[in-house]
């Protein structure tokens, strides 16, 4: 079946553009959570034509297509658990249409999130989803994820950003939504749906104004509790900054040694708060948020006075995760988010969790959301360490649906967590997702094992 | 039973009495008609005649709120002033911005996903719902979302029921985003030189910080208060800091009289109610003899689109009532008919020529008894097969409120 597939897959789309390797499959099995089976093919599209047909190919076949935009995506929602067609945008990456003096922008799924915001930069806009990857991520595998980022807490996650998409269904027929259309919303029902109802092949997007005024600041404390209950404080006195981060003394140590910018390494925890918008009400806010930070016991106030310093700061925080190579050789990042005010409580849960199973965690934490990052530290060596981590991890999720927050902030529930599900949903509620399924892909084919239980099968399919 | 015998009407007080109501409504096949507070009834198709209606004003009690999370739950038949009232104790808002927020319900707000003026700053209803309950027509009861700010745990349905006019499902509960309140509100008010009118509202787009809301209005004058003269006026909100509503209020000023508006009058008490005024009247109808369409222009479109609008109406030797929403691009045009004592034939003709230019344009407000006969959605989505699709996966017997939604869904 594989010859025929490549056979089809060739004269529809050029032997240059379909990889059967076996050293380039096994690449294609994997992404930054986890390796699945290696796919039959891998297909480079260059246009929406290509995608039908290859979509189309892959029905005839009884192959699954399973997107992949750079292959970031921390829950293995990329990854092929049963062979079939790997459908990768890394030639679908240009600016298709610029409209400035609307602010959007129509792109395609391939293109790296970065890019859009560099190359609109001197315009005087930006792409506000920021997710830490977003050097490599591309803006199709944020749709599909429905990515977050730092400064999500004040301009919203990407299904505030997309304004309409162009998609091929699991036939191979092209379609387009947009958020004017009358009728359901299904730009919103898409966005975050994981390559499961169809493959996007364009999107445009909401550019936003260049804020007039930024400013960063850098405070440390002796305990994550003062950190993480500072931040609740900040929203009770009705500020909502940018940006809301925290990392912990772990984290600390290991973004020093590779940044060097300029955190404190004898500190607990640190935020990094954000505040952008207009010179008016900097000073106001500035104080009052360092008010509140001291009443909490902060240790120490450092204000980025520069761009460079601002940017400096960010490195590190965008780059805190691979920098966690320095102390082991592997980590698992999971991903829970809590309701805020649940935030010192939810990391009280986590300190207790790794101590109890003996794991070294490290916490990013986007705050100002309540969304925790744990990065738990291993040796994939060591079964017992292997063990400890995965239990350590299944712990920190139930902990944060025991508060009232959810198994997925913003990573996705891509293979990794579609267990999870459960815990969070009941079967009505499943089977509910599965009827959007049904329409949109009655088959299966689309990204199959990915988002719906192992077992909810007869659930989702009734 | 049918459209002759007596509607059955029922306002149910638990989900549960609400879910038997539909389960039972759905075996037996009676169609069910479901609203909220009833003030966006005339937005979109009438539908197919209910042999049941259910309202869901009797579910209107709040159910969590905490204000240091930024988030609320209520039930969906809680009055928009009612939630209002709650979040203000706490300084905090939903900028839902809907007409006649002492009937609208918030789930109906979600259902009809009205689009308010303010969405340009906080988004539009989809941005600010974080989960949502709905009971679907076979009684079974759905939830979706969470009550955190960020959450991909499974599909979101919750934004596929913003906009589905309870078609899909009824909603039951919703949990939303709150703000925190502006500390300062103020509203301008100017007259509007016809000559200057073009270069006034182009500036306020760009006018940075950009004020909350920016309407130009012309007519409306039972709904809205104020003497415009003939040429119409301009209605502008700006919120924030004391500090920044100051400045924006210098910047707007000498912006407008670079743009040849001669004066312009400041109000701090009352800002709001002139604010609301504007938006209860893009819903406000003429007895049987208006009808109002609304059309979503690109914001550097709005004005001229609104001009071409209102040309038209006048061929038809309509009354045109006008507002252009500087900052979304919404264009939202009454026509009045002055001579008849309702909308004759006339209003179909007057309504193709209408789709012509504007294919898109939809009806928001009127109570011409043939508002089923005109385009009221404007032309069909691109994905209306697909619309077609989920409605049967989710309500194969065509049970609820049928007929509502674009395409006759």
């Amino acid at each position: 079946m594989s010859d025929a597939l490549t056979q089809r897959l060739i004269e529809a789309i050029g032997a240059d553009s379909v990889k059967t390797s076996p050293e380039d499959l096994a690449v294609y099995a994997f992404d930054a959570y986890t390796e699945g089976r290696p796919p039959n093919a891998v297909a480079l599209p260059a246009s929406v034509r290509d995608v039908s047909a290859i979509v189309k190919i892959a029905g005839e076949l009884g192959e699954p297509i399973v997107p992949r935009g750079a292959g970031t995506g921390l829950c293995g929602g990329a990854v092929p658990v049963d062979g079939g067609v790997v459908v990768s945008f890394a030639r679908m990456n240009r600016i298709l249409e610029l409209d400035l003096p609307r602010r959007r922008a129509r792109v395609q799924p391939g293109l790296v999130n970065i890019d859009l915001s560099t190359k609109v930069a001197a315009s005087g806009v930006f792409y506000a989803p920021d997710p830490a990857s977003q050097r490599m991520a591309t803006i199709g595998g944020n749709v599909a994820t429905n990515a977050g980022g730092p400064h999500c807490l004040a301009y919203g996650t990407t299904v505030n950003h997309v304004l309409g998409l162009e998609i091929v269904d699991e036939s191979g027929e092209v379609f387009t939504t947009s958020i004017d259309d009358a009728g359901y919303d299904l730009t919103g029902a898409l966005v975050g749906s994981e390559g499961t109802l169809g493959i996007v092949t364009s999107a445009w997007v909401r550019l936003m104004r260049l804020p007039e005024a930024v400013r960063v600041w850098l405070v440390a404390f002796a305990d994550n509790e003062s950190a993480a209950e500072t931040v609740s404080a900040i929203f009770a006195a009705g500020i909502v900054p940018t940006a809301l981060e925290m990392m912990d003394a772990v984290i600390l140590k290991a973004v020093e040694s590779v940044y060097h910018a300029g955190y404190p390494t004898d500190a607990a925890a640190i935020l990094l708060i954000e505040d952008a918008g207009f010179e008016e009400d900097m000073n106001a806010r500035e104080s009052a948020i360092e008010a509140i930070a001291r009443e909490h016991g902060s240790l120490s106030w450092r204000t980025a006075r520069t761009k460079p310093e601002r940017d400096l700061l960010w490195a590190g925080r965008k780059g805190a995760a691979s920098s966690m190579g320095q102390i082991a050789p592997n980590y698992y990042t999971q991903d829970v988010c809590v309701p805020r005010s649940k935030l010192p409580q939810a990391l009280r849960f986590v300190d207790e969790a790794a101590r109890e199973h003996a794991v070294t965690v490290g916490n990013i934490v986007h705050a100002g959301d309540g969304n925790l990052h744990p990065l738990l530290v291993y040796d994939k060596g060591d079964p017992r360490q292997c063990a400890a981590v995965v239990e350590t991890g299944n712990v920190i999720l139930q902990a944060a649906i025991d508060l009232g927050g959810t198994v997925s902030g913003e990573h996705g529930i891509g293979y990794e967590k579609r267990d999870a599900l459960t815990r969070v949903y009941s079967a009505d509620d499943l089977a509910t997702m599965g009827r959007v399924r049904d329409v949109f892909d009655p088959t299966r084919r689309l990204n199959p094992d990915k988002i719906f239980p192992s077992g909810a099968s007869c659930a989702e399919m009734r | 039973m049918n459209a002759q015998s007596a509607i059955e009407r029922i306002k149910p007080r638990s989900v549960d009495e609400l879910r038997e109501t539909l389960a039972r409504c759905d075996r037996e096949g009676l169609k069910v008609g479901v609203t909220g507070g009833g003030t966006l009834a005339s937005l979109g198709l009438p539908g197919a005649p209910a042999d049941v209606t259910i309202s869901t004003t009797m579910l209107y009690r709040p159910i969590a709120y905490h204000p240091s999370d930024l988030t609320v739950a209520v039930q969906a038949g809680m009055k928009l002033r009612s939630l209002s009232n709650l979040l203000g104790k706490e300084r905090q808002f939903v900028p839902l911005d809907a007409p006649h927020a002492n009937e609208a319900t918030v789930g109906g707000t979600l259902a009809a996903n009205w689009l308010g003026p303010r969405r340009h700053l906080y988004g539009r209803p989809r941005d600010l719902l974080l989960g949502s309950q709905i009971v679907l027509a076979d009684g079974t009861v759905a939830n979706a979302g969470g009550m955190v700010v960020k959450n991909v745990a499974g599909y979101d349905l919750s934004r596929l029921y913003v906009g589905s006019f309870g078609t899909l499902g009824v909603l039951t509960r919703v949990n939303l985003k709150t703000h925190p309140a502006p500390a300062k509100t103020r509203a301008f008010l100017a007259s509007v030189p016809e000559g200057a009118r073009e270069r006034a509202i182009a500036h306020l787009r760009e006018t940075f910080p950009a004020p909350s809301a920016a309407f130009w209005v012309s007519g409306f004058r039972n709904a809205v208060d104020g003497e415009d003269g003939d040429e119409g006026r301009l209605v502008v909100l700006l919120e924030g800091s004391e500090a920044l509503v100051d400045r924006a209020t210098r910047d707007l000023r000498s912006t407008l009289g670079r743009a040849g508006v001669p004066g312009a009058s400041v109000l701090e008490h009352g800002s709001r109610e002139s604010f609301e005024r504007v938006v209860d009247a893009y819903v406000s109808t003429v007895g049987e003899r208006s009808i109002t369409y609304r059309v979503l222009a690109p914001e550097d479109q709005a004005e001229k689109r609104a001009m071409e609008l209102q040309r038209l109406a006048f061929r038809f030797e309509f009354k045109a009532d006008l507002i252009v929403d500087a900052m979304n691009g919404d264009v939202v045009m009454r026509v009045v008919d002055l001579d008849a004592r309702s909308l004759g034939a006339k209003i179909e003709m007057f309504d193709d020529a209408l789709h012509d230019v504007e294919p898109s344009a939809v009806v928001i407000a009127g109570d011409h008894p043939s508002r089923a006969t005109l385009n009221v959605w404007g032309a069909d989505p691109p994905a209306i097969e697909r619309m077609r699709a989920l409605k049967r996966r989710f309500d194969p017997n065509g049970t609820l409120n049928p007929g509502r939604l674009a395409g006759g869904i």
